[in-house]
């Protein structure tokens, strides 16, 4: 009887195998990273504080608050919108991770689509979590998916009415944060997420608003800061600023007529100025090779090398040194830096001054790592 | 004799001499559009503004729009957002321009092609707007990351427009308003 079904043991032996490893792995996918604020850190809530819609769910997540006790302006910090985007998450690590604020407030989420961090997308080959070595050993990071988990939100329409605008969209989208602003508080799961936010920047009159990207290198909207039309001139400010600096940033207006998006709704529905950056990240194009954790932190390949070469289209790659992970963080954390400066000139009744942030030259010396606690 | 040649071709020297520094000096009021959308027009605006010059700004002008204007100022550079924002086409927008260059030609008001994007505004959906400025304008202010491959430099030989090449976009607010003295 054994003798004869061997075979058919054996393998269910090793599928089941396969399974229980898969499953611990993609378990750990619910496994949070811890983070380590810097000393300046004042306090820290949960979103749903801001609307219990989302209370115990997994789009709930953490915000955290370095307030001066200075009067003066209040800024939030957003990474995570799309957790298959590195350096958007890294970067606002970072940024808690060493911020001192000396005068107004400055509110950080780093998981900003929670729920996204907890599953990767099909049939991409991410891996699941990458690694960065600091000075005090190892840091695990989850390298998550573009939108909600299905399992938080199911299932997706066939077109997606984005609200209010109708706009009609791939139904996909539905679990995209970033096409669901201004949110609403009876809508699915990423719109209520998106509401709880829109609700945070009233209820704490947010000034200055920070949604960090990643995209393809072939995409036209890369290495850009996205600005509302009526904040033109603190992004051209900043853009002249970093220039200086020897970052190069183009600006873009937000389309009226796109919708969802945080420097389009975020600027129509609250007073925050808000601001999109971008980063060109080789891992998310389509023409990408060997998807695997060098190409996310490394950022080179040889592909991309190529297709800049042939100059059939515009590819934002350096083909000498790649977009390595430092170099993505870096120009963030000197977008957001310069941004902050820009609002100050033009409103010096609402500062918000912001110390201890590495400055880009230093993030690409010393590495990301160098820059992360435990 | 020879000292009177020597005067009339010292002289006709000078005058070409003043003529092609004069030819270099553009008129006020200035129009500033853009070519392509993208939001790089915004920057040339400030760097006008901060120059002092009397410049209005119209991001999609019309021919009908040049009417009280001696300079053309157009900031060449494809934004697909910025073509969104605008609800147009490309070749809506490549439409627009030609008839804006082909008014400007019509009305002898001189183009100045300030090009500040770099390679973000380069190559793909971008030099089809570089190109046609370029091939219309008077004179070329560039910031040298966007002239890597030479582009505008070979237009400006082969069209012996002259061109002023900056490391960056601040640096070019001074050769602007120089333009304009």
């Amino acid at each position: 009887m054994i003798k004869n079904n061997l075979s058919t043991i054996i393998i269910t032996v090793i599928t089941a195998t396969m399974g229980v490893i898969a499953a611990v792995s993609f378990g750990k996918m619910h496994h949070p990273e811890e983070l380590f604020p810097s000393e300046g850190l004042t306090g820290k809530v949960m979103l749903s504080d801001y609307f219990e819609g989302i209370k115990g769910t997994n789009g709930d997540t953490e915000v955290y608050l370095f307030d001066s006790g200075v009067e003066g302006g209040t800024a939030l910090v957003c990474g995570g919108a799309h957790p298959n985007e590195a350096a958007s998450f890294l970067s606002a690590v970072v940024i808690l991770e060493n911020l001192r604020v000396t005068c107004g407030r400055v509110f950080i989420i780093p998981r900003l689509n929670n729920s996204a961090f907890t599953c990767s997308d099909p049939m991409e080959g991410f891996p699941a979590s990458y690694e960065i070595p600091t000075k005090y050993g190892t840091r695990r990071f989850r390298l998550g998916s573009r939108v909600t988990n299905p399992l938080d939100q199911w299932p997706d329409p066939l077109v997606f009415s984005q609200y209010p605008s109708n706009q009609q969209l791939s139904g996909f989208e539905t679990r995209n944060i970033n096409r669901s602003y201004p949110g609403r508080a009876d809508g699915n799961l990423t719109e209520r997420i998106a509401y709880a936010i829109v609700q945070l920047i009233e209820k704490e009159k947010v000034n200055i608003a920070f949604d960090i990207h990643e995209s393809s290198p072939e995409v036209p909207i890369v290495n850009v800061i996205v600005y509302h039309e009526n904040y033109e001139e603190v992004a051209m400010g900043a853009i002249l600023g970093l220039e200086m600096a020897g970052l190069q940033f183009s600006p873009e207006t937000s389309p009226k007529n796109f919708h969802g998006l945080s420097h389009r709704e975020w600027g129509d529905y609250t007073n925050a100025i808000p601001f999109l950056m971008e980063t060109s990240n080789p891992s998310m194009g389509r023409l990408r090779g060997r998807t695997d954790v060098d190409l996310v932190l490394r950022g080179y390949c040889d592909n991309y090398k190529k297709a800049k070469e042939t100059g059939a289209l515009r590819i934002a790659y350096r083909e000498d040194t790649g977009e390595p992970i430092a170099h993505r963080v870096g120009r963030h954390i000197a977008g957001v830096v310069e941004l902050i400066n820009s609002y100050n000139l033009y409103y010096p009744d609402m500062q918000i001054v912001i110390e201890n942030l590495p400055d880009y030259d230093m993030i690409m010396e010393k590495g990301v790592g160098e820059f992360l606690n435990n | 004799m020879k000292t009177r040649i020597a005067t009339y071709v010292t002289i006709t020297i000078l005058f070409l001499a003043g003529t092609s520094l004069l030819a270099q000096k553009f008129e006020q009021p200035v129009l500033i559009s853009s070519a392509g959308q993208s939001a790089d027009v915004k920057l040339v605006k400030m760097l006008a503004q901060r120059q002092g010059l009397n410049a209005t700004t119209v991001l999609m002008a019309k021919p009908e729009d040049l009417t009280g204007f001696k300079t053309l100022v157009i900031v060449p550079g494809f934004s697909s957002k910025g073509l969104g924002a605008a609800g147009i086409s490309q070749q809506d927008e490549l439409e627009r321009v030609q008839s804006l260059i082909k008014a400007a030609n019509d009305l002898k008001i001189p183009i100045v092609l300030m090009h500040i994007g770099g390679n973000a505004r380069r190559q793909g959906q971008s030099d089809s707007f570089n190109q046609l400025v370029a091939d219309n304008s008077k004179f070329m202010l560039v910031v040298k990351q966007g002239d890597e491959d030479g582009f505008f430099t070979k237009i400006a030989g082969a069209r012996n427009i002259p061109l002023t090449l900056v490391e960056k976009i601040a640096e070019t607010a001074e050769p602007l308003g120089n333009l304009f003295k």
